[in-house]
Order: C-alpha cells, then sequence, then structure tokens
C-alpha cells in the first residue's frame, strides 16, 4: 500500500499534472501568488501600438488580470533571465500563473515560476535556458548561459567587467 | 462642453485604432507624461529586489547577464525613481535589445513619453539627449557582484 502510494506521488510528480506550489527565494516583499491572467504585450497594452503577435518575443509581456490590474512579469525560474520565452506561446490566452509577487514599494513585480494554459498541465518556467540551449548546442550548460554566451562574451571582452574598457579587476 | 466633445472624439479615435490591430488585443491606450529622465541604466530585477548591490561599475557584469537575459532594463532617476523601458525612438524591441544592452549602466538622460499602471512606471524613450558613458564607479566598494569575478 505505502509503495503503491510513493509510486503514485512520483507519476504526478512527473507527469507534469501534480499541482506546482511557488518556491520560496527569500526576497524581501515576496509572496507566493497564484492567478488566472490573460498575457499581453505591455507597449500594446499601454500605447496601443499592437502588433498580433505580441511582438513574437522582442517585447516585454505582461498578466492581465480580471479585476484590469496589469502585472509585470519581469522574471522566470532561469538565472538571470526574464519570463517572455515563457510566455509567448501564450499570447493573447489566458493561463494560470504561479510564482513570487513581490510588492516591494519601488515598484512590484512578478517572478514567474511555472505556468500552464488554464486547465491544462503545468511546466516550470524555464523556457529562456531550453531556448538557449537548443540555440547553442555546444556552449555548455543553460544553468550556466550567462557565462558562455557570445553576445555576454563579446561585451565583456570589448568593455570589461565593469563596463570601462581598461579598467581591469584587481588580481 | 467644448472641451468635453474633443475629449470624446479623442476618446473614440483612440478606440477605434486600438480596435483596428485586429481582435488580439484589448488594449486601452492612456494618456502618457512628457517627462525628461536623467539617470543611470539599470537591472530592473536586481535593482529592486535588492538582492545584490546593483548600481554602476559593480554590477556592470550582472546588468549586461539579465539584460540579455530578457530581463526588463530601466532607468534608475536621480529622483530614485525607477522607469522601465519599453521603447527606444523608433525600435519597439525591449526584450535583450542590442541598442540597450550597449549602453547598460550609463549615465543617460533621456526625453519620452511616461505611462503609470499598477504601481509601475513605463517609459517611451523619444530621444536619448545625453549619454554619459559608464559613470558610476562602485567598484572599490562592492567589488564584481554577485560572484566576484
Amino acid at each position: 500500500m505505502r509503495t503503491a502510494t510513493i509510486l503514485m506521488a512520483a507519476a504526478l510528480a512527473f507527469s507534469g499534472t501534480a499541482a506546482q506550489a511557488a518556491n520560496e527565494w527569500g526576497i524581501e516583499h515576496e509572496e507566493k501568488a497564484r492567478f488566472e491572467a490573460k498575457v499581453v504585450d505591455i507597449l500594446c497594452e499601454l500605447t496601443g501600438d499592437c502588433p498580433a503577435d505580441c511582438g513574437a518575443g522582442s517585447r516585454q509581456l505582461g498578466l492581465l488580470k480580471d479585476d484590469g490590474t496589469l502585472i509585470l512579469a519581469l522574471k522566470n525560474f532561469d538565472p538571470f533571465a526574464g519570463a517572455v520565452n515563457d510566455l509567448i506561446a501564450f499570447c493573447g490566452q489566458r493561463i494560470e500563473a504561479d510564482g513570487l509577487l513581490i510588492s516591494n514599494p519601488k515598484m512590484p513585480l512578478f517572478a514567474l515560476q511555472f505556468k500552464r494554459p488554464v486547465g491544462g498541465e503545468w511546466s516550470r518556467a524555464n523556457q529562456f535556458g531550453k531556448d538557449w540551449l537548443e540555440a547553442n548546442p555546444n556552449r555548455g550548460k543553460a544553468n550556466q548561459w550567462f557565462r558562455n554566451d557570445a553576445t555576454v562574451k563579446r561585451l565583456i571582452a570589448e568593455r570589461g567587467v565593469f563596463g570601462i574598457p581598461g579598467l581591469e579587476p584587481e588580481e | 462642453m467644448r472641451g468635453l466633445r474633443r475629449l470624446s472624439v479623442a476618446l473614440a479615435m483612440t478606440a477605434a485604432a486600438a480596435l483596428s490591430t485586429g481582435g488580439l488585443s484589448t488594449a486601452r491606450a492612456a494618456t502618457p507624461e512628457r517627462v525628461q529622465v536623467t539617470g543611470e541604466i539599470i537591472d530592473t530585477w536586481c535593482y529592486v529586489t535588492e538582492i545584490m548591490f546593483s548600481e554602476g561599475t559593480a554590477h556592470h557584469q550582472c546588468a549586461v547577464w539579465c539584460a540579455v537575459g530578457g530581463v526588463p532594463v530601466s532607468v534608475l532617476g536621480e529622483d530614485g525613481e525607477v522607469y522601465v523601458v519599453l521603447k527606444v525612438e523608433d525600435d519597439s524591441a525591449n526584450v535583450g535589445n542590442p541598442r540597450i544592452i550597449e549602453i547598460q549602466t550609463h549615465e543617460v538622460t533621456v526625453d519620452g513619453d511616461l505611462y503609470e499602471r499598477d504601481g509601475v512606471k513605463y517609459l517611451i524613450v523619444t530621444q536619448v539627449a545625453d549619454d554619459q558613458g559608464v559613470v558610476n564607479l562602485t567598484h572599490e566598494d562592492y567589488g564584481i557582484q554577485p560572484f566576484g569575478e
């Protein structure tokens, strides 16, 4: 009976249908949040400049709740990466988002950790890393993308880690 | 009354423009405020969450990582406010935009249209009026954020 229970739990965990829950990241003002919202192009939402495909990944995306609140989905699960790659497939659609709402007095932010189409299967919000790995199959692991990315390497080679050519860290 | 009529016409035109963009959008264009902002180009996530020191040279490399990774870039104004950049002049790409990444950590003065929505200040930059380059030398006090290398 116990083995069956464990197997069932494992099956649920790997099936992607199990309910996901946001991880705490220890950030001040963070609060776990799960809500339904429509994925929108923020520039479109504010200005009326609305390409049909939300900019095809070139524009920041937001989550528009039923009460009209626009939430900036600023971060995903990958290190140093945003949430656009996770949300662009849902442009104009309703999803269920799970993550951390950070109500900092400077401005509110949302870190997307899991998402699913309403009624669909949950998936981890780590699409940036997956896409980077697919585009860079020989450049290392997705979780180290920032150390191996060609654009990053070029910029740091040209200007140094401090952004000023010739200014180098002391040995 | 005349002013009210003008406002109604303007609202109707705005609605028509929004509808003409296709069935996808239900966006309502708001009226922006013209502003000039002077400040540092920063990574929004690191600055707002305060997960590390995130200004100037100490954080430049990390700010480049985040900008390339598609995290929104902002201008940290001299007034202490965070202005999320959504557009620079005629370029509406705001995810990993090479032009914005190139000026990460720079001290700039920009003219633009400011939209405020649900606690966030969004900036449409219509002109980069001045670019002083990287001038905020913080690395002597804070090293290289976040890993020290």
